[in-house]
């Protein structure tokens, strides 16, 4: 789709929350085509991980709304099964820190059929599930582990920052014929925005979203950091300093591009991105930045992120770790 | 059965010649319970196999002469040389592939079963898998999902007594492998995995009951490897005598005889479908060797539906320094590494 | 000191009737308990008699060896393993040669069969645990260990509670020679062509038979002679059966065919046989079945079958029971009388 086309769907848009985004997605697909169902645990009757498919089971009923025992091997093998077989499964995984229990299924089927059959498996499968700290869920239900599935081979990952691109992203996941990832940070279910209401609304996966213009520095920021970020761009432009934020959107593939021309006139580059800062997802935005515009960076890149720790429990020690638009305001004015 | 201990004894041989790379897995002494499942089924239902998995490519319908190109690891091989002897795969003939890791083949058959099932298609899906992999989590899990939903999946154990160098008997609590089959509340039954007809009549009513709707059935068929769990395995777990003991109830000797006995095959006839299997063998291994190998870029194809630019770059490259696609057997033989697709850092222009 | 043998049969009742009929499944630990009950039973007698198993591959008689009351002399059998029926026939012959005083079986009519093959006139308390049981009784396993250590010490005489299990020899002349097969209680002839998965699946493809005995309570070709004959197990001779399409029938019984399984059968002819008396049938594509299992592959063969009198001797497990009570075997005096009187 071109970006003409894309402004022009979104122009009639309506407000909503990301859970209604992510909700109205699954609604629009699931009525588009009967190959799509959803299946996780206590997705059905129960409405599925904080809400997210709240009466879809009523809309849809329980075999496109389907609840599977606790099982996560289980049904991320059979879904990646179905996948293969002429269906388009989307898997809930009710907290991304489950993916442990299923690795097995991402990493060595999911991910690789495809591939090892020289191109003789389809492979339409989408996962949904939800990342990061902030509700006191301790370590085993605040993960961040998009970085692994950004990084594994035949995987796609997409991690929405607002409720536009949670709707657009979501959709685009079901009709790739990819396996794709859709990383939603469980503290931005509430936020509110614009969300384009035409059904062939999606966003392509690999397009980065330039969320504010600005000439001083460049924010790359992720999920929940992107509405900070904003935030903290509009009180920093009260002393001067003009931010630009992207929200990349798309992890893997991911629009370097943009990411670079924007890096290109400003010069400066803070990644934000609530994940475990060694090794990870800023790592590789900034080796890409630096491939391509090592002579425009006029200083330090910053990396904003979780320390290597776990979630902790207690709110002061996981407000300690968690990354926020504070963090971001630092970062930034290290460089300006 | 025939074309199946040819072509694995063949493997064998090319493995030992240095032709084949990797690992080999040889089907050779459980012909039966591939032969005799896939005989049981129609063309279009599926199969999801194991890492011993050429017995049920042949018994599915795949062409030896393209499983032994992928044996090595051509481009006209089943998965165009991305698989090699553990992923032989060919989806639309129903093959859902053999699988390097153990117990991976419940949960795809489960989830073809799934499809099956919810697109309301008159097909079954079979899970085939060792005695080993009824230890692995998934295997459970994939049995238990397809109970719960009644879904029309078949598994068929292969116990052939060893997961790899270890008897059954060390690693699983229960002796009997189908009484797992009681713990998710579906019918469990052990059979001759020795016999052709065993095989097919108890697959064929597991068939019959997942069509039913009434969920799937957990087939064990007892039966033997003659060979090493690959090839190169010194076997000190076992001895001679058991190997001939379990040879003496040889699956195919048997059936050979039972046929004569019935007057439906000579020994002559017999002796003509060995020499035909063997020359089909032959002439796959000739094809196989006379094969393209695949040109380098083409590792990068296959990954993704819709390639994203990480990978479009190294592929461009690479088409660029291997003379426009063409393939070029020294590259692949090469120790050296390729010419640098872009891969290291620097402003690209 | 009297000795008893037991025989576990690990791979009883795991067949394709557990898909097409109704059979249950007695898994390994519960094949365990029961024969854990048995050596428990065996401590019933006064002086136990002690014990040998045969072993297995399963950790069956491991375990039951481990948990053996103490006051039992319990040890295992050294045979060497195949994993199949030669097993349970190798440690029958070994028990014959050892000249135990008396064998329990558990199995089922298969287990029975192949111990009887091998066991020669020692009394066998057969205790069902397989799937198609005509033979073996449904008793308790400490039930059926109490029995065997009344008949083993002598407690209860054998000769007065065992009977003569009838046996059905079959012979068959095929082109290729002659093929020969014991059944217990019934020799079937099948039109299936191959032994497949064993059990006898379809009525339809029942041609006939011969029986050892006749009861509706049996199950499977006995039943269906029940249904118009009885025959205890130790009466002399047995029922021939030829069955036909129940359409065309003179005349149809309702029977057990198999767990799970009643069906309609179709009777074309049904006679009283004399022991020894010889019965034919042409089998010109089909299988000869034992006691509900295919086992005799045959084309163009004639089978011909006689019931033989000479099958194991059975222990009616309710009878030596009585006849132990009766002989006071349970009612046990206090070891130094009744208190006495302080007075």
């Amino acid at each position: 789709m071109t970006a003409q086309a894309e402004r022009e769907l979104e122009t009639e848009t309506e407000t909503m929350t990301v859970r209604e985004a992510v909700r109205q997605a699954l609604r629009e697909e699931l009525e588009r085509d009967e190959d799509v169902y959803l299946m996780g645990e206590d997705v059905g009757l129960f409405g599925g991980v904080l809400e997210v498919t709240s009466g879809l089971y009523d809309e849809f009923g329980a075999e496109r709304v389907r609840d599977t025992p606790i099982s996560e091997a289980g049904f991320m093998g059979a879904a990646t099964g179905a996948a293969a077989t002429g269906t388009r499964p989307v898997v809930e995984l009710m907290f991304s820190d489950f993916a442990g229990v299923s690795m097995e299924q991402i990493m060595n089927q999911m991910a690789k059929m495809r591939y090892m059959f020289g191109g003789k498996a389809e492979m339409p499968v989408t996962v949904r599930t939800t990342e990061g700290g902030g509700m006191g869920a301790a370590s085993q239900h605040s993960g961040t582990i998009h970085t692994w599935i950004a990084h594994f081979p035949g995987l796609k990952a997409v991690a929405p920052g607002t409720a536009a691109s949670a709707k657009g992203l979501t959709k685009a996941a079901i009709r790739s014929n990819d396996p794709v990832f859709v990383f939603e940070n469980k503290m931005i279910y509430e936020q509110e925005g614009a969300v384009p209401t035409d059904e062939e609304f999606t966003i392509p996966l690999g397009e980065a979203a330039v969320e504010r213009e600005g000439e001083d520095v460049t924010v790359v920021a992720t999920q929940r950091l992107v509405g900070e970020s904003l935030q903290t761009a509009e009180s920093l432009a009260e002393t001067g300093v003009e931010a630009e934020v992207i929200d990349p959107r798309s992890l893997y593939p991911l629009d370097t591009e943009t990411i670079v021309e924007s890096v290109r006139k400003t010069g400066r580059l803070i990644v934000a991105d609530e994940s475990p800062l060694s090794y990870g997802t800023h790592a590789e935005i900034i080796a890409r930045v630096q491939e391509e515009a090592f002579f425009s960076l006029d200083a330090p890149i910053q990396r904003v992120g979780t320390p290597d720790t776990h979630m902790p429990f207690s709110t002061p020690l996981e407000q300690e770790v968690l990354p926020d638009g504070d963090d971001v305001r630092e970062a930034i004015e290290r460089v300006t | 059965m025939l074309t199946i201990r040819a072509f694995d004894t063949e493997a064998g041989d090319r493995f030992a010649d240095g032709e084949i790379p990797g690992f080999v897995h040889l089907y050779i002494g459980e012909e039966a319970v591939g032969v005799g499942t896939c005989a049981a089924l129609e063309d279009d239902d599926y199969i999801a196999s194991t890492h011993r998995g050429h017995g049920h490519c042949i018994a599915k319908g795949l062409d030896p002469k393209y499983m032994m190109a992928e044996l090595y690891g051509r481009a006209e091989g089943y998965c165009n040389g991305k698989g090699g002897s553990m992923h032989i795969a060919d989806v639309d003939a129903g093959m859902l592939g053999a699988n390097g890791i153990v117990g991976a083949g419940p949960p795809m058959a489960t989830g073809a079963a799934l499809s099956i099932d919810y697109q309301d298609r008159d097909q079954v899906a079979v899970g085939f898998l060792g005695d080993g992999a009824v230890a692995q989590g998934q295997v459970h899990e994939a049995i238990n999902l397809a109970a719960t939903w009644d879904l029309p999946a078949i598994f068929v154990v292969e116990n052939n007594h060893y997961g790899e160098g270890t008897p059954v008997e060390k690693q699983h609590n229960v002796d009997n492998l189908s009484d797992t089959a009681q713990a998710h509340d579906i019918p469990g039954l052990t059979v001759d995995g020795m016999d052709i007809t065993a095989v097919a009549e108890a697959v064929g009513e597991a068939r019959a009951r997942a069509r039913a709707g009434d969920g799937p059935t957990l087939v064990e068929a007892e039966t033997y490897r003659y060979r090493g769990h690959y090839e190169g395995d010194e076997e000190p777990y076992r001895d001679d005598d058991e190997i001939e003991r379990w040879q003496d109830r040889d699956a195919i000797d048997s059936f050979k005889r039972r046929l004569i006995d019935r007057g439906e095959l000579t020994a002559e006839e017999f002796d003509d479908l060995e020499r035909e299997v063997e020359a089909e063998i032959e002439a796959a291994v000739e094809f196989a060797q006379n094969a393209d190998p695949p040109a380098p870029h083409e590792a990068y194809d296959d990954m993704f539906a819709e390639t994203p630019p990480e990978i479009e770059r190294f592929a461009t490259a690479a088409r660029t320094t291997t003379d426009g696609g063409e393939r070029i057997e020294e590259s692949r033989s090469s120790s050296e590494p390729r010419s640098d697709g872009g891969r290291s850092g620097g402003e690209r222009r | 000191m009297p000795r008893v043998g037991l025989v576990v049969n690990p791979a009883a009742g795991r067949d394709i009737r557990r898909l097409t009929g109704g059979a249950s499944v007695v898994d390994d630990y519960a094949k365990r308990r029961v024969a854990d009950c048995v050596l428990e039973g065996l401590t019933a007698v006064a002086d136990p008699p002690s014990v040998r198993l045969m072993p297995d591959r399963s950790g069956i008689a491991d375990h039951v060896l481990a948990e053996a009351p103490d006051e039992l002399e319990a040890e295992a059998l050294e045979i060497p393993l195949e994993r199949s029926a030669a097993d349970t026939r190798r440690a029958a012959a070994q028990f014959r040669e050892d000249g135990v005083d008396a064998v329990v079986v558990l199995g089922g009519d298969g287990t029975t069969r192949d111990v009887a093959v091998e066991i020669g006139s020692v009394p066998v308390v057969s205790v069902s645990t397989g799937t198609n049981n005509v033979v073996p009784s449904a008793v308790d396993g400490t039930v059926a260990g109490v029995a065997a250590a009344l008949v083993a010490t002598g407690t209860v005489p054998a000769a007065d509670v065992v009977e003569r299990h009838g046996r059905i020899e079959a012979r068959a002349e095929t082109p290729n020679g002659e093929k020969r097969l014991v059944a217990l209680a019934a020799a079937e002839v099948s039109s299936r062509s191959f032994i497949g998965s064993r059990a006898l699946l379809e009525p339809d493809d029942l041609v006939g038979g011969v029986v050892s005995r006749a009861h509706p309570g049996d199950i499977g070709l006995p039943a269906v002679a029940g249904a118009l004959e009885s025959v205890s197990p130790d009466d002399p001779g047995g029922v021939l059966l030829r069955l036909t399409d129940p359409e065309d029938a003179p005349r149809t019984a309702r029977a057990a065919l198999a767990p799970g399984v009643v069906a309609t059968v179709g009777i074309e002819s049904v006679e009283r046989i004399g022991p020894d008396d010889p019965v034919r049938f042409a089998v010109p594509d089909g299988v000869v079945g034992a006691d509900g299992e295919r086992e005799l592959e045959l084309t163009d063969a004639t089978v011909e079958f006689r019931v033989r009198a000479d099958g194991p001797r059975l222990v009616d497990v309710d009878a030596t029971l009585s006849a132990g009570s009766g002989a006071g075997a349970f009612a046990l005096e206090a070891a130094d009388g009744p208190p006495a009187s302080e007075d």
